[in-house]
């Protein structure tokens, strides 16, 4: 992706945005994944269908969702369960669930439904074939559920605080795609249109998953009340969301792969840049604005934590979008370069949380130039992996001292540095990240602190003439191949590299999380500790009978409140 | 049982990380082995016969001495992912000449090497050693004799030749059981014993999720 043409003002310099306190603190836009794919849903015309659902008096039993678009139809395979309740835990050790999924690249036959009801109830201790793209699992949240259930079944509709309160009626505790436990390679996938975006079958299983699970609970108030139960009314369907909890599996991820990241990031930069550069904004385009700033202000309003980071961060995030609200209602955004001058404001005088909010909503009115820019998204960059032996010596230190210049002064052995080491468990495989210095880790560590090991490449270099090839220093020093790959690739991928501290003693992971999460186009983080989020998904979406060209795209802002 | 590639390439970046590689250099091997995986090969039996013979070793004593002449170890035995890897750094010498190795184990394992260097180098390079004779041009891979072999006297690799009869592709693996095991045996070494205080801490929260 070359500068566009006409953008007169440049990307963010990564150095800005790529701090760990900043990426913590994105919000979801036009470019996030759930809406590029509702948006080509929409646009294509795809059918849904319900072809079975078997679920008996107790709520077990499966049912099958077909999403068919122009060419290749998906279908949600969900399996519901009798859980008890001392059983139910969103971490990654639980081994059963509420409701268990995959995604089935076409349409299951019998003999599909028996193997997938033979493993996806198992999910890590199961396995799935090249046939399926995904597979997930969720919980309910047992407040609203039981609320849900007991109101429809007597006639009544739920509450709506109650409804809004919690968001969901279940939550996804982990939705595995990419060769998971047998399940197709994103290789075999990666050349269709509708699978080029990232994570598209990740964003359709849980788009799915939310019909399921409307339909599941109505069916249960239909068993509980028999014909008096009420039909959960669509305005109130509408407003449910599938929740998810994420733990620290996605924050390996992204430092795992820092070329699709640099392209998440670079295209959201890049389509800032482009509506920084508009010289001049008409009617519509402001009006837009205005009214996406003031349903996002709903959408803000109705956002609880309990947890103090995220409460002090909210606090400072409505404060700033009170100042942010006087500001728009007083300025002429129709002069030279609107966005750009709102922009720079809000650089100046608001936060980071809101500073990323209003980059975000000024993108609103842009689809023509923004909504393009999804077909850069993912990483199809195989060569990126080798490493150019012929680069000098010179020539990577500069690289190195370009990309991880503020490493460099950082003093990598004080504790407080490097207080933390990320390992693996022996239990499940899950990622984790312990106390150096307090646990028995070190010798297990994984790579992801990259900013400390370029700061040894560095030291290590100088002891290099610098004309030396950096194939000769590496048949010395194999040590160093991950560094010298990585600073390679932060040539070519210049935001794949988080400019902060990976290890230290004040690292928040749900930095991480979140950056990952406003990607995918959540809501509504509500982190559980420094290391682990709530979230909510396609709240206010249409559901897929419903979904048309008209509400494809806004619906993650709400329309008001209708008590 | 089969497996995805990324299945593969996962348990192989572990598995050459816990015999004892840095993880760039198991970042190689466990590119190479979906490579050979995805062209037919055995790539999982290849690394896990390669890990049993170096483990435990000091594996400066498997590398090149030198990229002067004859590419040769130590210990007499080279291993063919820092082989491999040192060919597609040094893919510069290619096209003025031919790279020559010596007692090379497991050499299927330099192929992918000399497919990203074909592919660098946009031009088909020959991978010869005893029997066999491989072509590959960055993407495509033509075989004939026996890849299979544990060690190999000479190997040479050079520019030229053209893929007639390419090898089928393959989107999965289907590795020998006791091959399977054994790289997740080394694997394991890279995983930390779960303790409680890990298990509340290192993840996350003690917050009921039953809500």
């Amino acid at each position: 992706m070359g500068a566009a043409q006409g953008t007169t003002i440049p990307r963010r310099d990564p150095a800005v945005v790529m701090r760990l306190a900043r990426l913590g603190s994105f919000h979801q836009s036009r470019l996030s994944f759930m809406r590029i794919l509702t948006r080509r849903m929409a646009t294509e015309n795809w059918k849904f269908s319900r072809p079975v659902f078997n679920i008996d008096e107790k709520g077990v039993g499966h049912a099958v969702y077909s999403a068919a678009g122009p060419q290749r139809t998906y279908s949600l395979v969900a399996f519901a369960h009798d859980l008890p309740s001392e059983k139910r835990s969103d971490r990654v050790i639980a081994d059963a669930w509420d409701a268990t999924f995959a995604l089935f690249d076409g349409v299951p036959d019998a003999q599909d439904i028996e193997r997938l009801a033979e493993n996806v109830p198992l999910q890590e201790a199961g396995r799935v074939s090249e046939s399926e793209l995904s597979l997930s699992r969720a919980n309910r949240s047992v407040r609203l559920w039981a609320h849900v259930v007991e109101a429809l079944a007597g006639g009544r509709q739920p509450d709506l605080k109650q409804v809004r309160d919690v968001g969901y009626l279940m939550r996804t505790t982990a939705v595995y795609g990419s060769g998971k436990f047998g399940a197709a390679d994103r290789e075999v996938i990666a050349d269709r249109p509708e699978m080029l975006a990232p994570f598209q079958a990740e964003m359709l299983s849980v788009y799915l998953t939310r019909a399921f699970v409307r339909d599941l609970v109505q069916h249960m108030a239909h068993v509980t009340g028999g014909g008096s139960a009420a039909v959960l009314a669509p305005d109130i369907a509408r407003e449910l969301g599938i929740g998810n909890s994420t733990g620290l599996g996605m924050a390996p991820y992204i430092i795992n792969h820092p070329v699709l990241f640099n392209n998440w990031i670079m295209v959201r930069e890049e389509a800032i840049a482009r509506v920084r550069s508009v010289a001049v904004a008409s009617d519509v385009e402001i009006a837009v604005f205005r009214e996406t700033f003031q349903r996002a202000l709903i959408s803000i309003a109705a956002w609880h934590s309990e947890h103090p980071i995220q409460t002090a961060k909210l606090a400072s995030l409505r404060k700033d979008l009170e100042a942010l609200g006087r500001r728009i209602a007083g300025e002429d955004l129709r002069g030279d370069q609107p966005w750009n001058r709102l922009f720079l404001w809000a650089q100046a005088e608001l936060g980071e949380d809101a500073q990323e909010f209003v980059a975000s909503i000024m993108l609103e009115p842009y689809g023509a130039l923004v909504d393009g820019l999804a077909d850069c998204m993912a990483d199809s960059n195989s060569d990126a992996f080798r490493i150019a032996g012929t680069m000098t010596v010179e020539q990577l230190r500069a690289l190195v001292e370009q990309s991880y210049g503020w490493a460099l002064n950082v003093d990598w052995d004080a504790p407080e540095n490097c207080a933390r080491a990320w390992y693996v468990s022996e239990e499940k495989l899950e990622p984790r990240l312990g106390e150096r210095f307090s646990e028995p880790i070190a010798e297990y560590e994984q790579p992801l602190a990259p900013a400390r090991d370029a700061a040894v490449l560095h030291t290590a270099l100088a002891g290099w003439p610098d004309e030396t090839p950096i194939a000769e220093v590496l048949l010395a020093h194999p040590e160093h191949r991950h560094s010298v790959r990585r600073a390679q690739i932060s040539a070519i991928a210049p935001y794949g590299e988080i400019r902060d501290n990976t290890i230290g003693a004040t690292v928040l992971p749900i930095d991480m999380l979140r950056c990952k999460l406003s990607f995918f186009g959540a809501t509504h983080f509500d982190p559980r500790s420094d290391r682990w989020v709530r979230i909510c998904m396609y709240a206010g979406a249409p559901y897929p009978e419903e979904l048309t060209l008209g509400n494809e795209d806004d619906w993650v802002y709400p329309k008001g409140v209708t008590e | 049982m089969r497996f995805s590639l990324n299945e593969v390439e996962g348990t192989a970046k572990r598995a050459a990380r816990g015999a004892g590689y840095s993880w760039g250099m198991a970042e190689e091997a466990a590119k190479a082995t979906r490579f050979l995986c995805a062209h037919g090969l055995d790539g999982c039996g290849l690394l896990a016969g390669l890990l049993d013979r170096v483990d435990g070793a000091d594996l400066r004593g498997f590398t090149p001495r030198s990229i002067a002449g004859e590419w040769a170890a130590a210990s007499k035995q080279l291993c063919p992912v820092s082989a491999g890897a040192a060919l597609s750094d040094h893919a510069a010498l290619l096209p003025t000449g031919k790279v020559a190795m010596r007692g090379v184990l497991f050499p299927a394992l330099v192929l992918p090497f000399a497919a990203a260097v074909a592919r660098h180098l946009e031009t088909p390079v020959a991978v010869e050693w005893d029997g066999a004779r491989i072509l590959l041009d960055g993407s495509d891979m033509e075989l004939s004799g026996d890849a299979a072999a544990p060690i190999t006297n000479r190997l040479s690799i050079a520019r030229g030749g053209a893929i007639e009869a390419p090898v089928a592709r393959s989107s999965r693996a289907a590795p020998d059981a006791r091959d399977w095991a054994e790289l997740n045996r080394f694997a394991h070494r890279t995983y930390a014993p779960a303790t409680e205080a890990s298990r509340l801490l290192g993840a996350g929260t003690a917050l009921s999720d039953n809500d």
